[in-house]
C-alpha cells in the first residue's frame, strides 16, 4: 500500500534561520519523488518534517489523507533510510531488520518470514548473523533498505542513501533502487544533491533552493524547460543570457541576446508586458556545422534560427566536443556536439561555422 | 590538619637560615608530638631562650608514633606518648632513662601525676598534660541527674548518645559498671561485659573519637562519654554542657614527655622538658589546650575561669590509668566490632 | 615466531622494536611496580605475619589472620559492605544516567559548562565536602531549617548518623564517577540511531531500553566499577556521616591499621578483599567471552 504525501504551506524555522519557507507539495501515491538541491537548501529538513523528526513552525503535513503534522515519528506509517545507514551496531543483520516488526509486536513466525523475504529482496540472504561492522558499505545500504521496507511503510524516505558509496556501486544501486520501487510499489521520497541520480531514478523532481521549491516536474520537464536560472544551472549546463524583446507578432517574438545576436522564439513563451528576461539555451541544442546546407537540413523550415559564428575554443571529450562560439553579432555561446561517427566533422579553434537553434529551445526563465 | 603540621617546618627552615652560626652551634631538637597539643608560642620561646632549633613533627595516635619511631631509628629526640604506650615502650627498651639532675623544675609537678604504674619509679617519663574520660550532659535537654555509665545508657536516651569510637574505652566502661578490674582483662571478664556492651551499642547514635563535641554542639545528641579536653571546650562555649566523672570510676590518661633510646640530642631534650616544667610555660599550654595541668606551680598562675572548668579540673573521683594489655586488645576490638555489626 | 627463528635479519629488527617498546613502557611499568606490585606484595607478606605487643609486625608464618577473616563476623560485614556498594552504584546509575544523557546531547558550549559543574566538587577537599553535608543534615542544620519554614510545617528529619545519611554521602561522593563514563558513551552515541529506532516504531521507552541502554552499556559498566570498588572500601563517610555505628569493611580494615594495632589482620582482610574483586572480574570476563563466542 502506498500513500500520497501533502505538504500545505509548511514553514520551519530554527531560531532566526528559516530552513523551509511556505512549501506546498503534493507527492502522488506510488511515485518516486526526488528532492534535489545543494547542501543547506532545506531538502533534508523537508524529509525530516515528513518523517516526524521535526515539527513545522506552521503549515500541515498529510499522509494518505490523514493529518500527521504533530504525530511523533513512531506513529507515522513512514520509514527512512539514513545517510549514515544508522544500523544498530549491537544487533545482527537479522535483528536489525526485525527491529521494526518487534516494535509493532508482529508474531514471531511472521517476523521470521518477513525478515527472510526482506533480506532476499535486497539479495542479502545468508547474512543474518553478521554484525553491521562486518559489512561493506553497499551491504550496509541494503540492510538499511531491508530494515525500512520490512515494515511495509506507505512512504519510504531516503536521505542521500548512496552518497557514501563509490561511483560504480552508486550507479548499480540507482538502478536497483528504481527496480525495488517498482516492485514494492510504495511512494519513495528521495533526497539528493546529485542531479544525475535525480534524473536517473525519479518520476518527478522537486528542485529545492533556499527553503523553497524552485520547480516541480518530471525529469524531462526539468531538464528541457527549466523554470528558473537556478534550475537551469543546477541541472546540466546552460547558456544564461540577458535578453531584450525587439518585436513581436502573432507567431514569433524577435529578441536580442546579450552581445547582440538576434533570434526568434515563440511568442507565447515571452511573458506579457516584459521588456527584458533571462533566457536559457542548453549547449547541446545548438547545432553546429561547417556546411550551411547541412546545418539547415536538420530542422524544419521556418522554426530554426540560423547564425554564423567562429570557434574560439574547442575541447575534445571523447563522446562529445565542447565548443565556445563567438557569433558574428558578438554573442558568446557554448555548444556541445556529439561525436557520432569518426567520419563526422572535425572542429578546430578558429573555424567558421554555421549554427542552428530551434525556437523552442530558447527557454525564458522566471525571475524570483 | 595540614597547615599546623607544615608551619613548624617552614618556621624551622626560616630560623635555620636566619640564625647566626653561634646559635646553630647551640644544637637542635627533633620533637615528635601530638597534633594540636604543643603551642607554637612555646616552641618559639624555647628557641629564643636557648638558641636550640626545634624540628617539630606531629602524629595523631600513639600507634603512629611508635611505628614511625621504630622505623626512623634515631630521628626523634623527644616524644609524647600516652601512659600505656609509654609503659609498653619502656618494656620494649625504646626509651632512655632521664637524667633527673638536669630537670630542675621537676618539683613543680603534683605528686598524684608522677610514679604512676606506667613508670613506677619516674625514671623514664615526665607528665605533660592529663585528662579523663567522662560524661558530658546537655543540661537543657537532660533534666534527670546523670552520675554514672548506667545513667547514660538508658533506653530513653536511645539515639541521643555520642561515645568515643574506641573499643577499649567502651569495654572499660562496662567493666567499671560490673565492678571488674579494667587493666586485668581476660576471656572471663570480656564474656561478662559482652551483654552490657551489646545493649549499650544499640543506644548510641554517634561513635567519634576525633571530635565528639560536634554532634553535641549540633544538637544531634544530648549526652555522651568523651575526652575531658572536648568537654572543657564545650563548657567554655556554653555552660549547659556539664562534665561528670562517672561514679563507677573513670579512665585517666597522662600524656608524658620521654626521650627515645636512640635520641641524638639528649641534652637538648632534657632542656626542653625542663622548659615545659616552668610554671609560666606550662600555663601557656593550659591556655591553648584546656586539659588537666599536672604542674602545681603553673596552676597557681591560671585564671579563676580556667580552674573553674569542671572538665579540666574535675572534683575528684576514682581515676585509673590504662595499662598495656598486649594481645587482649585484639579480642576487645573483635568483640566491639561484632556487637556493632550485629545491630 | 618460528619464521623469525629461521631468518636472521627479522629477528634483529624485531628485537630492536621490542627494546624500544620496553623503553617507552618503562615509566608506566616502574609506576605500576612501585605503587601497585610492591605494596600488594608487602600486604601479602604482612597478612601471614603476627603482631607483637606494640603492634609491630613480626615476621612469622601463620594462617590465623585468614582464619579470622572468614569468621562469620567479618563475612557478615563483607556482605553488608557489598550491599551498600551495590545500592550506591544502583542509585548512581539511576541518578547519573539522565544527567549524563542531557550533558551528552547538549550544545557544545553548554556541555562544557555542565561538565565543569560535574567536576567542580573535586576542587575542594573531600573531607570539607563531607563536613558540608553534616552542616546540611544535622538536626539544627540547613535542611531542617528549610523544612521548618515550609507552610505545612514538616517535622525535623533525623537524618545525620543514619544509614540514609551514609547513602547520601556515598552517592554524592561517587556520582561524578558514574556520570563521566556514561557521558563518554552517550556522546559517542550516533543520534541517527535514536532517530532510526523512533522511525521503526519504537516509543521513547523502547528506544531507551533497546537502543540507548545497550549502546551505553560500556559506560554504565565502567561507571559501576568506578563507583562500586571505592564505595565498598569507603570508611570516612561511614565514620563522619554514619556516626561509625555500623562498621563496613573499610572501617574494619582502617581500624586494624590504627586503633586495633593489628596490621597483619588488616592486611589479610585487604588481601581477601582484593581476591574477591579479582575473582568477580575474572568471572565477568569469562562470562562476556562466552557470550561473544555464542553470539
Amino acid at each position: 500500500m502506498s500513500a500520497k504525501v501533502e505538504l500545505c504551506g509548511v514553514t520551519k524555522r530554527f531560531g532566526a534561520f528559516e530552513a523551509v519557507s511556505e512549501v506546498s507539495l503534493e507527492i502522488a501515491a506510488g511515485e518516486f519523488l526526488t528532492l534535489l538541491g545543494p547542501s543547506g537548501c532545506g531538502k533534508t529538513t523537508l524529509l525530516r518534517l515528513i518523517a516526524g523528526f521535526e515539527q513545522p513552525t506552521s503549515g500541515t503535513i498529510w499522509l494518505g489523507g490523514v493529518e500527521v503534522t504533530h504525530l511523533p515519528p513512531y506513529r507515522r506509517p513512514v520509514n527512512q533510510v539514513f545517510q549514515s545507514y544508522a544500523l544498530f551496531p549491537h544487533l545482527s543483520v537479522w535483528e536489525n531488520v526485525a527491529f521494526g516488526l518487534r516494535m509493532q509486536r508482529v508474531p514471531a513466525a511472521e517476523v521470521t518470514d518477513r525478515v527472510r523475504q526482506a533480506l532476499e529482496l535486497v539479495s542479502l540472504a545468508g547474512f543474518d548473523a553478521r554484525r553491521p561492522q562486518e559489512l561493506s558499505g553497499g551491504q550496509k545500504q541494503r540492510v538499511a533498505l531491508a530494515r525500512a521496507l520490512v515494515c511495509r511503510p506507505q512512504v519510504l524516505l531516503l536521505d542521500e542513501p548512496l552518497s557514501a558509496l563509490d561511483a560504480k556501486l552508486r550507479q548499480a544501486m540507482q538502478l536497483e533502487l528504481k527496480r525495488l520501487q517498482r516492485q514494492v510499489g510504495i511512494t519513495f521520497v528521495y533526497v539528493t544533491h546529485d542531479q544525475e541520480e535525480a534524473l536517473t531514478m525519479s518520476d518527478r523532481i522537486a528542485i529545492v533552493n533556499r527553503g523553497r521549491i524552485e520547480q516541480f516536474g518530471s525529469p524531462h520537464e526539468i531538464y528541457h524547460r527549466p523554470a528558473t536560472a537556478f534550475a537551469a544551472d543546477f541541472i546540466g549546463q546552460a547558456n544564461l543570457l540577458d535578453t531584450r524583446l525587439i518585436a513581436a507578432d502573432g507567431s514569433g517574438a524577435r529578441v536580442r541576446l546579450a552581445g547582440g545576436l538576434e533570434l526568434v522564439l515563440r511568442a507565447a513563451a515571452w511573458p506579457a508586458g516584459v521588456e527584458t528576461a533571462l533566457v536559457s539555451i542548453r549547449p547541446e541544442k545548438v547545432h553546429v556545422s561547417k556546411s550551411k546546407s547541412r546545418a539547415q537540413s536538420t530542422f524544419a523550415e521556418g522554426e530554426t534560427n540560423m547564425f554564423e559564428a567562429r570557434i574560439e575554443e574547442e575541447v575534445f571529450k571523447g563522446a562529445t566536443d565542447h565548443l565556445i562560439l563567438a557569433t558574428v553579432a558578438g554573442t558568446r555561446l557554448s555548444a556541445v556536439v556529439a561525436n557520432e561517427s569518426a567520419l563526422g566533422e572535425i572542429f578546430h579553434a578558429g573555424d567558421r561555422v554555421f549554427c542552428g537553434l530551434h525556437a523552442d529551445d530558447l527557454v525564458v526563465l522566471r525571475v524570483n | 590538619m595540614k597547615s599546623p603540621k607544615l608551619s613548624p617546618y617552614v618556621l624551622g627552615a626560616v630560623l635555620a637560615l636566619a640564625a647566626p652560626v653561634a646559635l646553630r652551634a647551640a644544637g637542635e631538637l627533633n620533637l615528635f608530638g601530638w597534633s594540636e597539643y604543643v603551642p607554637q608560642t612555646v616552641i618559639d620561646g624555647f628557641t629564643k631562650q636557648t638558641g636550640i632549633k626545634v624540628n617539630f613533627e606531629t602524629y595523631s595516635s600513639n600507634e603512629e608514633m611508635i611505628s614511625k619511631l621504630v622505623a626512623g631509628g634515631g630521628r626523634y629526640d623527644l616524644v609524647q606518648p600516652s601512659d600505656y604506650a609509654a609503659e609498653a615502650m619502656i618494656r620494649q627498651k625504646l626509651l632512655a632513662p632521664l637524667d633527673t639532675a638536669k630537670l630542675t623544675h621537676l618539683k613543680n609537678l603534683m605528686p598524684e601525676f608522677v610514679r604512676r604504674p606506667h613508670d613506677p619509679e619516674g625514671r623514664f617519663t615526665v607528665p605533660y598534660m592529663s585528662g579523663t574520660v567522662g560524661i558530658v550532659v546537655n543540661t537543657e535537654k537532660v533534666k534527670t541527674p546523670v552520675k554514672g555509665y548506667r545513667d547514660v545508657f538508658q533506653p530513653r536516651f536511645k539515639d541521643r548518645i555520642v561515645v568515643l569510637n574506641d573499643s577499649r574505652e567502651i569495654v572499660t566502661w562496662a567493666l567499671y559498671s560490673l565492678g571488674l578490674p579494667i587493666n586485668a582483662i581476660d576471656a572471663g571478664s570480656l564474656a561478662n561485659a559482652r551483654p552490657l556492651v551489646a545493649s549499650w551499642v544499640k543506644l548510641v547514635k554517634v561513635f567519634d573519637s576525633d571530635s565528639p563535641k560536634t554532634p553535641l554542639l549540633n544538637g544531634d545528641v544530648d549526652l555522651g562519654i568523651v575526652w575531658s579536653g572536648e568537654a572543657a571546650i564545650l563548657w567554655n562555649q556554653n555552660k549547659k554542657f556539664q562534665y561528670v566523672i562517672p561514679a563507677e570510676g573513670a579512665h585517666q590518661y597522662i600524656d608524658v614527655l620521654a626521650i627515645p633510646a636512640g635520641a641524638k640530642n639528649k641534652a637538648e631534650a632534657h632542656q626542653f622538658i625542663n622548659f615545659i616544667l616552668r610554671p609560666e610555660v606550662s600555663k601557656l599550654v593550659s591556655a591553648a589546650f584546656p586539659y588537666t595541668n599536672p604542674n602545681a606551680a603553673a596552676r597557681k598562675l591560671l585564671t579563676a575561669a580556667e580552674l573553674a572548668n569542671p572538665a579540666s579540673y574535675p572534683a575528684g573521683g576514682k581515676l585509673e590509668t590504662f595499662r598495656d594489655i598486649g594481645k587482649v586488645a585484639a579480642d576487645i576490638d573483635r568483640l566491639v566490632t561484632d556487637l556493632k555489626s550485629a545491630q | 615466531m618460528t619464521a623469525g627463528k629461521e631468518a636472521g635479519p627479522p629477528v634483529t629488527d624485531r628485537r630492536t622494536a621490542g627494546w624500544r617498546a620496553w623503553a617507552l613502557l618503562a615509566p608506566m611499568l616502574a609506576w605500576l611496580m612501585l605503587f601497585i606490585v610492591v605494596p600488594t606484595a608487602v600486604l601479602l607478606v604482612y597478612s601471614f605475619c603476627e603482631r607483637d605487643e606494640l603492634g609491630r609486625v613480626v615476621y612469622t608464618f601463620t594462617w590465623d589472620n585468614y582464619q579470622r577473616a572468614f569468621d562469620p563476623i567479618y563475612v557478615r560485614i563483607f556482605g553488608r559492605s557489598i550491599g551498600y556498594a551495590t545500592l550506591t552504584a544502583a542509585i548512581c546509575i539511576v541518578a547519573g544516567f539522565p544527567v549524563a544523557c542531557y550533558i551528552g546531547r547538549a550544545r557544545e558550549e553548554l556541555r562544557d559548562r555542565l561538565l565543569l559543574l560535574v567536576m567542580v566538587p573535586f576542587w575542594t577537599s573531600f573531607l570539607i565536602r563531607t563536613y558540608a553535608w553534616i552542616t546540611i543534615l544535622k538536626q539544627e542544620g540547613l535542611l531542617n531549617a528549610v523544612l521548618r519554614s515550609l507552610p505545612f510545617g514538616a517535622g525535623p528529619l533525623d537524618l545525620l548518623y543514619t544509614p540514609v545519611a551514609v547513602m547520601i554521602g556515598l552517592v554524592y561522593a561517587y556520582l561524578p564517577f558514574m556520570i563521566l563514563p556514561i557521558y563518554g558513551s552517550v556522546e559517542k552515541l550516533d543520534g541517527a540511531l535514536i532517530e532510526a529506532a523512533h522511525d521503526l516504531g519504537a516509543g521513547p521507552l523502547r528506544v531507551f531500553s533497546s537502543v540507548i541502554i545497550p549502546l551505553t552499556l560500556p559506560g554504565i559498566a565502567a561507571g559501576t566499577l568506578l563507583v562500586f570498588v571505592p564505595s565498598i572500601a569507603m570508611f570516612a563517610i561511614t565514620d563522619l556521616m554514619g556516626g561509625a555505628r555500623v562498621p563496613l569493611i573499610g572501617n574494619v580494615i582502617q581500624n586494624q591499621f590504627t586503633q586495633a594495632r593489628d596490621w597483619p589482620f588488616g592486611a589479610a582482610l585487604g588481601v581477601v578483599f582484593m581476591a574477591l574483586f579479582a575473582v568477580t572480574y575474572w568471572i565477568l570476563l569469562r562470562f562476556r567471552e562466552r557470550e561473544e563466542a555464542a553470539g
